[in-house]
């Protein structure tokens, strides 16, 4: 099945803001992750036939990069910090906890198709450790039981908002039209810097450290 | 192009640089890579990455070696592939420097955690530059204790390649070869870090003309050629210099012989002409060499119409007596060697009194041949003047397909400098697009030529009366470089040797009398005959209305000239001297065995008119070129052309040298009026480098990855017709049909191109000609 005429003129539009069609690239398959929920084959070959590059040259980067994904993605995609961190501050015991919860294991999709989790590396909020990413939302400083409480009201169809970031949860695929670079006009909702990463320019407009 | 390639090529001076390697002094042109400067001291840094004719990529980092510039050391060692050579540079490499030396091994050991240790089972082993450099700078023992990553193994990018994933040291030559040099980015470097892997897009196979290429230069054994996988030891092997039969692009190539019989062939490194590549069909259609219609021993037919097996003398007497004091022709074929070729020059003029003779076992016309024996026999082009060519011009010539060297050549200089390419085919190929191609519709669309353009004319130019005039007009004017391409590796030969109805050997005019006794006195003979022979064509006709009693037949394929070759020569006395059973011993008198390309010495002339001289591969095969079998054929008729040997031959050749006198006139064509088309369509077609050609058979790896056959016509007419693409439409003449699945492209509303010898489509069997009016209907 082709893409309708409205998605390839969105392609368009994205590919119309670089000057070498080729950069185009990336955002081109987050937008085929934001209409087919992964780089489907139609995906690769519509970005390869309009950006005039052979298909193995964007398997190559939808390939490499691990936002990109291979098989569908649930409505909620679970993102576990494992790296050094979060793991010792309770990262490695909340993946435990939600394989067992959701029965299933890395990468994998639940099979209503709502949720589906991923190990990841660091997401630079270690000072919120333990951190979970839901479609790339940041939920801060949680705990096995409130992550199981999290995808619980996901797969209810109500999911809780994120510590930071828009007021309302989206879904995966609304999300990568973000990374796609089209505008949610979600920018302006919620904090961006919470108080855990002000802590110190608060203590040293105090005075610093007495 | 390597700094000192660009020394040879231009006049202008480069910068030299001095610097010193391990404690020796080397200049080099500025721009020269460390490696490069190190091998002109003969010091030998280990690498895998690095490739003369690739760009630097430092993806091995095997060649680290200690650099300080001005009395600064670099502080880390660096890859010498990729760091230019600077004044007062110091390199110290694996054999000066510990820190290199280390540095090398504990980049050897990384690369050895992962790879296999099954040289004794890889087609590679014996011949790999990783077991040869694990063994010269690497360590003498492994610390890795820990479980080899392992892939499953093969899988087949193509049906001619297959890949090892683990035994991959991702230097990523295959990689960008594909992309640099052919042009056909299909496999990349995919997935990351541990799993990083050479891939392809499932569904979109390394289907490239060159992708034996990758094969050859991988560093490893992790991609190798489906038909030689595990079929010998390195150290089994045989090599022998030779030249590529295929096309007149003129590769040097290296055949790899075992106990008689080739088991592969590869690029032989000659940097005027292929550099070190060659096109798939020169590295793996070989089979015919070895194929079960071998014809090993003489045959003559019988009372009862059936060929039987004879001896030497016996086959001879037979031929002798049914060519003897009777009206014969000579076809050739277009892939003898210059040497054979100029056995049936002589045999034609000396033992059967005739200038009935020709190579073309194709379309042609008076015009091609006006133009062959005035023009093209004087052309001085080479692969240099399309390096510094201001533009290309092809016409009638698809280079992917017909001459693929030639195309790797342009492309170069296409992607390196934008070199303006125009052609005049009717639909822009894949060739074509990769070099940008502007399509012309007429001749009267070439502007701009210069004394640096480059013109080439096909073959299939013959096909369009009028053409050679006004290309010939065109150069005329201009002064720009003419080349002419056949698509056969023995035409150009064979047009030097006076295989042809005008010319005797040297380009000497056969209605020129001086011409004449100049031959006939180095021949020995009283006199040769006077008179302009017949064409191919003119034989066959001649022959079917009985003007003419005998033929002698070459390797020819009745169907590469026209559907009723084969019918027309039904009443002769047919001598067939083939390497297989064919069309043509099939109904032959005679069939007198001769040697294949690997089994006789012999040399070819390439489209730019050098010699590619070629010795025997197989050294003790029976076998017998052309020239020696013909020459016994005129002792028995008692008028000898004493060619006993390829050398003989060779001598008398360059003894009798080139014409110097006025050639003949080029008799110029006028351009036919356009008919009416009506409902009709112009068919416009040419081969693909893959297709059923005969050289190709017995090689199922190879026809894998030939593309697939398509009907191309326009938009319009597609609508018109009322098929989608990917639809089968029919294509009928009053002679035949074909059916093929349509291909919707940018072209005239009143063409259609379909491949002209591809499975499902055989222009010539199917609807009996290569240029006429078909009707077209939804399948």
């Amino acid at each position: 099945m082709k893409f309708t005429s409205e998605q390839l003129k969105i392609m368009d539009s994205i590919i119309s803001r670089y000057p070498r069609s080729r950069s185009a690239i990336m955002p081109l398959l987050h937008y085929v992750q934001a209409i087919d929920g992964y780089v489907t084959e139609r995906g690769i070959e519509t970005i390869a036939e309009i950006l005039n590059l052979a298909t193995a040259e964007v398997t190559a980067v939808s390939s490499f990069y691990t936002q990109y994904r291979s098989e569908p993605a649930g409505e909620y995609h679970v993102g576990v910090c494992i790296n050094t961190l979060c793991a010792v501050m309770g990262g490695d015991e909340i993946y435990e906890s939600l394989t067992d919860h959701l029965g299933i294991e890395n990468h994998e999709t639940t099979k209503d198709g709502k949720v589906s989790i991923e190990r990841i590396e660091c997401n630079a909020a270690c000072d919120y450790a333990p951190v979970v990413m839901v479609n790339w939302e940041f939920y801060d400083n949680q705990t096995p039981q409130s992550v199981k409480d999290l995808v619980d009201s996901a797969r209810a169809g109500n999911p809780r908002p994120p510590t930071r970031g828009p007021s309302k949860l989206r879904t995966w695929k609304e999300n990568s039209e973000v990374l796609a670079g089209l505008n949610d006009g979600l920018a302006h909702e919620g904090v961006s810097a919470g108080s855990a990463s002000l802590l110190g320019l608060q203590i040293s407009k105090n005075g610093g450290r007495q | 192009m390597t700094p000192e390639q660009a020394l040879l090529e231009t006049e202008v001076a480069i910068e030299m640089i001095t610097v010193v390697i391990d404690g020796f002094e080397v200049t080099v042109p500025k721009g020269t890579l460390v490696i490069r400067a190190a091998e002109k001291l003969g010091i030998q840094i280990p690498r895998f990455c690095d490739h003369p004719l690739l760009k630097p990529a430092g993806a091995c980092r095997q060649c680290l070696v200690d650099i300080e510039i001005n009395g600064r050391a670099f502080p880390k060692p660096q890859a010498s592939c990729t760091i230019p050579v600077e004044n007062n540079m110091i390199v110290k490499t694996q054999l000066t420097s510990t820190v290199a030396e280390k540095a090398q091994e504990g980049i050897m050991e990384f690369l050895l955690i992962n790879h296999p240790l099954d040289c004794a089972v890889c087609d590679k082993g014996g011949e790999c530059p990783l077991q040869n450099q694990a063994m010269s700078t690497g360590r003498p023992e492994s610390r890795f204790e820990g479980v080899k990553r392992t892939f499953e193994k093969p899988i087949s990018i193509s049906s001619q390649v297959l890949l090892d994933r683990e035994r991959c040291v991702l230097c990523a030559r295959c990689t960008r070869f594909s992309e640099e040099i052919a042009g056909d980015p299909f496999i990349t470097l995919n997935e990351r870090g541990a799993l990083q892997q050479v891939g392809i897009y499932e569904k979109d196979p390394f289907e490239s003309y060159y992708s034996g290429n990758t094969v050859q230069i991988c560093p490893v054994g992790a991609l190798t050629g489906t038909s030689y996988r595990f079929r010998a030891r390195p150290f089994d092997l045989v090599s022998i210099d030779s030249a590529c039969e295929h096309c007149a692009s003129g590769c040097a190539m290296r055949t790899d012989i075992r106990r008689g019989k080739t088991l592969r062939r590869l690029a032989g490194d000659d940097p005027s002409v292929n550099e070190e590549w060659n096109c798939d069909k020169g590295r793996w259609a070989f089979k015919y060499l070895t194929n079960r219609e071998r014809v090993t021993t003489p045959m003559i037919r019988g009372a009862d119409g059936e060929l039987h097996e004879t001896s030497w003398p016996e086959a001879i007497a037979f031929a002798a007596a049914g060519l003897k004091d009777k009206r014969a022709g000579v076809l050739v074929g277009g892939r003898t060697t210059v040497e054979d070729a100029y056995g049936y020059s002589k045999f034609a003029r000396v033992a059967l009194g005739t200038n009935d003779i020709d190579f073309r076992a194709r379309p042609h016309s008076d015009e091609e041949t006006s133009f062959l024996s005035r023009v093209a026999l004087n052309l001085k082009t080479t692969y240099k003047d399309i390096d510094v060519a201001d533009q290309v011009v092809l016409l009638g010539f698809e280079p992917e397909e017909e001459s693929p060297i030639v195309f790797l050549r342009i492309y170069k200089q296409v992607s390196k400098r934008a070199l303006p390419v125009l052609s005049d085919a009717p639909f822009a190929s894949r060739g074509s697009e990769k070099l940008g191609a502007v399509l012309i519709s007429d001749l009267s669309k070439i502007a701009n030529l210069t004394t640096k353009s480059v013109v080439i004319v096909g073959e299939r130019l013959a096909e369009t009366r009028g053409a050679f005039s006004s290309v010939y007009e065109l150069i005329n004017k201009s002064g720009a470089k003419l080349a002419w391409i056949p698509r056969r590796s023995g035409e150009p030969g064979a047009l030097a040797a006076g295989a042809i109805p005008t010319l005797l050997p040297g380009g000497r005019p056969v209605t020129d009398p001086a011409a004449r006794v100049d031959v006939a006195a180095a021949w020995s003979v009283e006199s040769l005959p006077t008179s302009q022979g017949r064409s191919t064509s003119e034989i066959l006709l001649a022959l079917n209305v009985k003007n003419l009693d005998a033929v002698v037949i070459g390797g020819v394929d009745p169907l590469d000239i026209s559907s009723t070759a084969l019918t027309q020569l039904l009443n002769s006395f047919v001598v067939s001297l083939e390497i297989s059973h064919s069309a043509i011993t099939a109904v032959a008198d005679v069939v007198l065995p001769v040697a294949a390309v690997i089994e006789k010495s012999g040399s070819y002339l390439d489209w730019q008119g050098s010699p590619r001289v070629f010795e025997k591969a197989i050294a003790d095969s029976l076998s017998r070129s052309d020239v020696r079998i013909l020459s016994m054929l005129a002792d028995e008729m008692g008028s000898p052309i004493n060619l006993p040997t390829v050398s003989a031959t060779a001598r008398e050749i360059a003894s009798l040298g080139k014409w110097d006198g006025t050639p003949v006139a080029f008799e110029k064509s006028v351009s036919e009026k356009i008919t009416e088309l009506g409902e009709k369509l112009n068919l416009k077609s040419w081969r693909l480098l893959l297709d059923l050609g005969t050289l190709q058979g017995g090689e199922a790896n190879l026809a894998g990855t030939a593309r697939k056959a398509s009907a191309h016509i326009s938009k319009a007419r597609a609508e018109k017709i009322g098929v989608k693409s990917g639809e089968l439409i029919s294509i009928s003449s009053e002679l035949g049909s074909l059916e093929l699945p349509v291909e919707i492209c940018e072209m005239a509303d009143d063409l259609i191109w379909v491949p002209r010898n591809s499975i499902g489509s055989q222009v010539i069997a199917n609807l009996g000609f290569v240029n006429g009016q078909v009707k077209v209907i939804k399948a």
